[in-house]
């Protein structure tokens, strides 16, 4: 097309979610300026919008074509089509000029709508001209969180035969998904599943680990990124440390330990389970009292390998040059004692599902054992073995979850493992009255709602109704529920209430996505490219996102969505290059591209 | 039993509060749980919020839970979706209000400022006009105001009238109480009937026991004079507040309306004579609770007083103002003042007289009737319901 076609452009500005990330003052000066505009029109500004006023507009100024600009612009095609026909013009030269999906582009979106307008106007479909540039990859990746999500990623891109940097804040890999018991809908053995592939991790010649480290700046651009890593001193030598555990014998100060979710206690220096990957030990410095006052070092001094155990080691910082990057950080669970009525904190038998999942764990410091929690001597309030067996279970559902107070969305997992973590209780203990307080059953997925149904012949009393408040009466917790199906008040007595906690993002979620250019949503989930088609990929080239990070998901949902991220990131190394973001395209690129065209 | 869906009823609702926020519940029935008053078959407030998400009407009108409900606000606070539905249940009672009562006036005051500000102002208009008629002041009230102040320094409070002299404007004043306490009556009982009929007749689920309708009748004067259901409330300090307005106004309507002639007398009782010291704490009593209320109401930081309805305020001017212009009567006649003291008591009865004409058997102060009633009736109905489970009991058996 050399001629240049008369064209008049329509601007919508709609009072929806997106609209105030543009300037529309700015788009519509622009398009005034393109050639061959003849008129810009707010058609917002229009008393009523109907086709034969618009046919008038038209006609006055003579125009071939129409350019619909806006959000979503498409609803209003109808209007301009009957508009077109009225004069004797063609329906099909109403053109749509869609901003939606730039509004996300903070800061460039205004440039971005410009360049999609001024496509339109020259009758050039966008996504031919704006592509965003190519990088050349570097081969290496970063896997950030060593979690079922992080190791599933790692060991695919690994096999593939590229190099992986698997990095974990804690001492261990393994995440959540190591603390766990079983998994639902097949009670498999979680630890069953995990511990080989953590080994295989760990003994992978691509894979290197770096534990006990965070991300602390990333430079470059994708494909090319280069980043620095704040590695925490260990204080233990983990090439010489051979895992023998007299330290941890030795060691006079005890903490409560992260792995069993503080339902246990374990020394300073400590490895966080038996089958830790890397297995070797490291020194809490928040509780070692050489750290605190300079003295101590029993450690040291036991220690059969000679200097292994460096009490004076510093943190270091080092730097890695990768081509992708995969965040796979996880989530943490909610606070129970936010949510005062359960007097979580306040009632010693009042237990998160976490806590639960520990203390009916083989491995767990009960050794499987469903016990009462009581204090130890220097006032802890732990688990031990011999301390009674609960008759009645109340697990309470949407703790944190589904309420306005505390986080909106459904953390999708808490209804399945509130009924795995029934039947876990039934098994133990045949008589025991378990109770679940729901307010919806989700069960959705394959094999779910048969599980449900598996629990429901199972004895257990499922009852819809939230409850509103625990009280503490003697040794017994007598909660207080509308049964909804039944019309009652019930007031319940049982002898231990789990509650079951909702997913939240990590607390540096937010800091990790600024660090790497990320969008998180209202709620703290990293954003995805797309919902329903890309929901790996961002929006930054070259970082992808797997599991929990992105938003509630159960565990086989977390490997599959790992293995995607880790296709696209070997899908970039085998193409050798790696699409930059369209953030990176600029008004002036796109002017210049287009005159080439024309 | 079929029930009528109304979908409009949603939008009738609306007039009746400020939110809609009940659009939001699920059903997770924690505010049931949370509740201290709810009991088996009276499930409130979820129950009233899904009759009002399903626009059934009937089971509204028939239903008692928004009077056994005292917007402690607790259920407001703890509800995990935010719907409100402890201000749902003050919206019903507003809506049941504008139901029971068969003039149809309830209805135009609580959806139409105009109506509301036009009858107050109409009633009080003629209150003045008939003073200004049939009692006008003293010609020499003006001129002489020392022939109306008797020895003890005081204003002969029945003699400033120049028509009717002496023992006659008090008798005219009682005269007009008992009119007034006549027609307030009439509305409030002929109200309270179509509540019995609304709600223990129509409701075709029961049948109450006769023998109920005489043993539970105590259950009328407890709970009007104590209140105390309203004590199971975990915040107490709302219900110890409302049992010292109620006690200070009931002593103050004895005293003006029932009282009339023994308490508008001439004599000026020393200060401990048992009228005044009863007049004194239903006056303190009522500033006391104005003053609290209305602080709570501006700050809107709790619950139960964030959403004020503009009847809840006109409640509480009205009510003030007519406790201030009482006082100034009081201080006026006591100072010797006889021209204030009488265009004070016309102010006084201006304010008095509309407040008690609209706010009672039409607005927010019939919940003085309907409360103790509701809670009759919901006895009888629990009556009803006891019967009817031992029924079926004696038949599975």
């Amino acid at each position: 097309m050399k001629s240049i076609v008369k064209t008049v452009i329509c601007t919508v500005k709609t009072d929806g979610d997106y609209s105030h990330l543009f300037d529309y003052e700015d788009i519509v000066h622009y398009a005034d300026h393109i050639e061959g505009v003849l008129k810009v029109l707010d058609i917002s500004k229009l008393p009523v919008k109907s086709p034969l006023q618009l046919s008038e507009i038209l006609r006055e100024t003579g125009a071939d074509r129409i350019v619909i600009a806006g959000i979503h612009p498409g609803m209003h095609k109808g209007i301009f089509a009957n508009a077109m026909l009225r004069i004797g013009k063609k329906a099909e030269d109403v053109i749509l000029a869609d901003f939606t999906e730039y509004a996300i582009l903070n800061g460039k979106s205004t440039e971005m709508a410009k360049a999609v307008l001024l496509c339109a106007v020259k009758g050039i479909e966008p996504s031919s001209v704006l592509i965003p540039n190519e990088y050349e990859i570097m081969p290496d990746t970063l896997v950030i969180g060593g979690g079922i999500a992080g190791i599933q990623a790692s060991l695919e891109i690994a096999n593939g035969g590229q190099k992986v940097y698997l990095l974990e804040r804690t001492g261990t890999i393994g995440g959540h998904m190591a603390m766990f018991d079983k998994t639902f809908p097949t009670l498999d053995c979680a630890a069953c599943i995990l511990t080989p592939k953590m080994v295989e991790v760990g003994q992978h010649p691509n894979i290197e680990i770096i534990t006990y480290s965070d991300v602390r700046k990333v430079e470059g651009s994708p494909g090319n990124y280069t980043v620095t890593i704040h590695k925490k001193a260990r204080r233990v030598d983990i090439n010489t440390c051979i895992g023998c555990g007299t330290c941890a014998e030795k060691c006079p100060r005890t903490a409560p330990s992260e792995f069993d979710s503080k339902t246990t206690l374990r020394k300073a220096i400590y490895i966080s389970f038996p089958q830790a990957v890397p297995n070797k030990y490291l020194i809490d410095a928040d509780h070692c009292t050489y750290v605190e006052n300079g003295k101590c070092g029993v450690c040291v001094k036991v220690c059969p390998v000679p200097d292994c155990i460096n009490l004076d080691e510093k943190d270091t910082e080092i730097k890695i040059k990768v081509g992708s990057i995969i965040v796979a950080t996880g989530f943490k669970v909610f606070d129970a004692s936010r949510a005062t009525q359960f007097g979580y904190g306040k009632y010693p038998n009042v237990l998160t599902s976490l806590e639960f999942e520990r203390i009916i764990n083989a491995s767990g410091p009960t050794d499987g054992n469903i016990t009462f929690r009581t204090q130890d001597k220097k006032g802890n309030w732990i688990f031990t073995k011999d301390s009674g067996e609960p008759e009645s279970i109340a697990i309470i559902h949407c703790v944190g979850s589904r309420d306005e107070h505390f986080n909106k969305y459904c953390s999708k997992v808490c209804c399945m493992y509130s009924l795995k973590l029934a039947h876990l209780v039934k098994e133990k203990i045949h008589h025991a009255d378990v109770y679940e307080y729901f307010i919806d059953m989700r069960a959705f997925g394959k094999g779910y709602e048969e599980f449900y149904e598996r629990i429901k012949g199972e004895g257990v009393h499922i009852i819809r109704g939230r409850t509103a408040k625990i009280e503490q009466k003697g040794n017994k917790l007598i909660l207080r529920s509308e049964d909804i199906l039944n019309e009652k008040i019930i007031e319940q007595e049982v002898d231990m209430v789990i509650l079951s906690v909702g997913l939240e993002p990590t607390e540096d979620s937010k800091n990790l996505a600024s660090l790497l250019g990320l969008q998180t949503d209202n709620s703290g989930w990293f954003n995805e490219a797309n919902y329903t088609i890309d929901q790996v990929n961002t929006y930054t080239g070259g970082i992808s996102i797997a599991g929990l990070c992105q938003g509630p998901k159960d565990i086989p949902d977390t490997v599959a969505q790992a293995s995607a991220a880790a296709a696209r990131v070997l899908q970039r190394i085998i193409r050798g290059s790696v699409k930059g973001s369209i953030k990176d395209l600029s008004l002036r690129f796109v002017e210049e591209k287009i005159k080439a065209l024309m | 039993m079929r029930y009528k869906v109304e979908p409009d009823l949603k939008q009738d609702l609306k007039k009746f509060g400020i939110h809609d926020e009940w659009k939001d519940c699920f059903h997770c029935g924690n505010c049931t749980a949370i509740c201290p008053l709810t009991e088996n078959n009276f499930l409130f407030p979820r129950k009233a919020i899904r009759n009002v998400q399903m626009g059934l009407k009937d089971k509204i009108t028939s239903n008692l839970d928004p009077w056994l409900c005292y917007y402690c606000g607790e259920c407001s606070e703890t509800c995990p979706r935010d719907a409100n539905p402890g201000e749902l249940m003050m919206t019903l009672r507003r809506y049941l209000t504008s139901k029971y009562d068969w003039t149809g006036l309830s209805r135009k005051f609580y959806t139409s400022h105009f109506w509301e500000f036009g009858a107050i102002i109409f009633i009080a208009a003629i209150v003045v006009a008939l003073f200004a008629i049939f009692l006008p002041p003293a010609a020499d009230l003006m001129l002489n105001p020392k022939n109306f102040i008797n020895e003890q320094g005081g204003v002969m409070i029945n003699n400033l009238s120049a028509t009717f002299g002496g023992d006659n404007f008090v008798s005219i004043i009682e005269w007009g109480d008992w009119t007034m306490a006549i027609i307030v009556a009439t509305l409030l009982i002929t109200n309270i009937l179509r509540m019995f009929y609304k709600s223990i007749i129509k409701d075709y689920t029961i049948k109450v026991p006769f023998g109920s309708y005489f043993s539970e009748a105590w259950q009328l004067v407890w709970n009007f004079a104590l209140q105390p259901k309203f004590s199971k409330c975990d915040k107490k300090s709302y219900w110890i507040g409302h049992l010292l307005l109620m006690s200070s106004y009931s002593i103050m309507f004895a005293i003006i309306v029932v009282l009339l002639p023994k308490f508008q007398i001439e004599e000026i009782k020393p200060w401990y004579n048992w009228q005044r010291i009863l007049g004194y704490y239903a006056t303190f009593g009522l500033l006391f609770f104005l003053i609290y209320v209305s602080i709570k109401r501006f700050q809107a930081k709790e619950v139960s007083t964030k959403y004020s309805h503009i009847t809840d305020w006109l409640f509480i001017i009205m009510l003030g103002l007519t406790t201030i212009t009482g006082i100034l009567v009081h201080f006026f006649r006591i100072g010797g003042l006889p021209g204030a003291t009488y265009y004070m008591y016309v102010i006084h009865l201006a304010i008095l007289v509309p407040m008690i004409l609209i706010e009672v058997p039409f607005s927010k102060w019939s919940h003085l009737a309907y409360r103790p009633f509701a809670v009759y009736f919901s006895q009888l109905k629990k009556a009803a319901y006891k019967k009817q489970s031992s029924v079926k009991i004696a038949v599975a058996a």
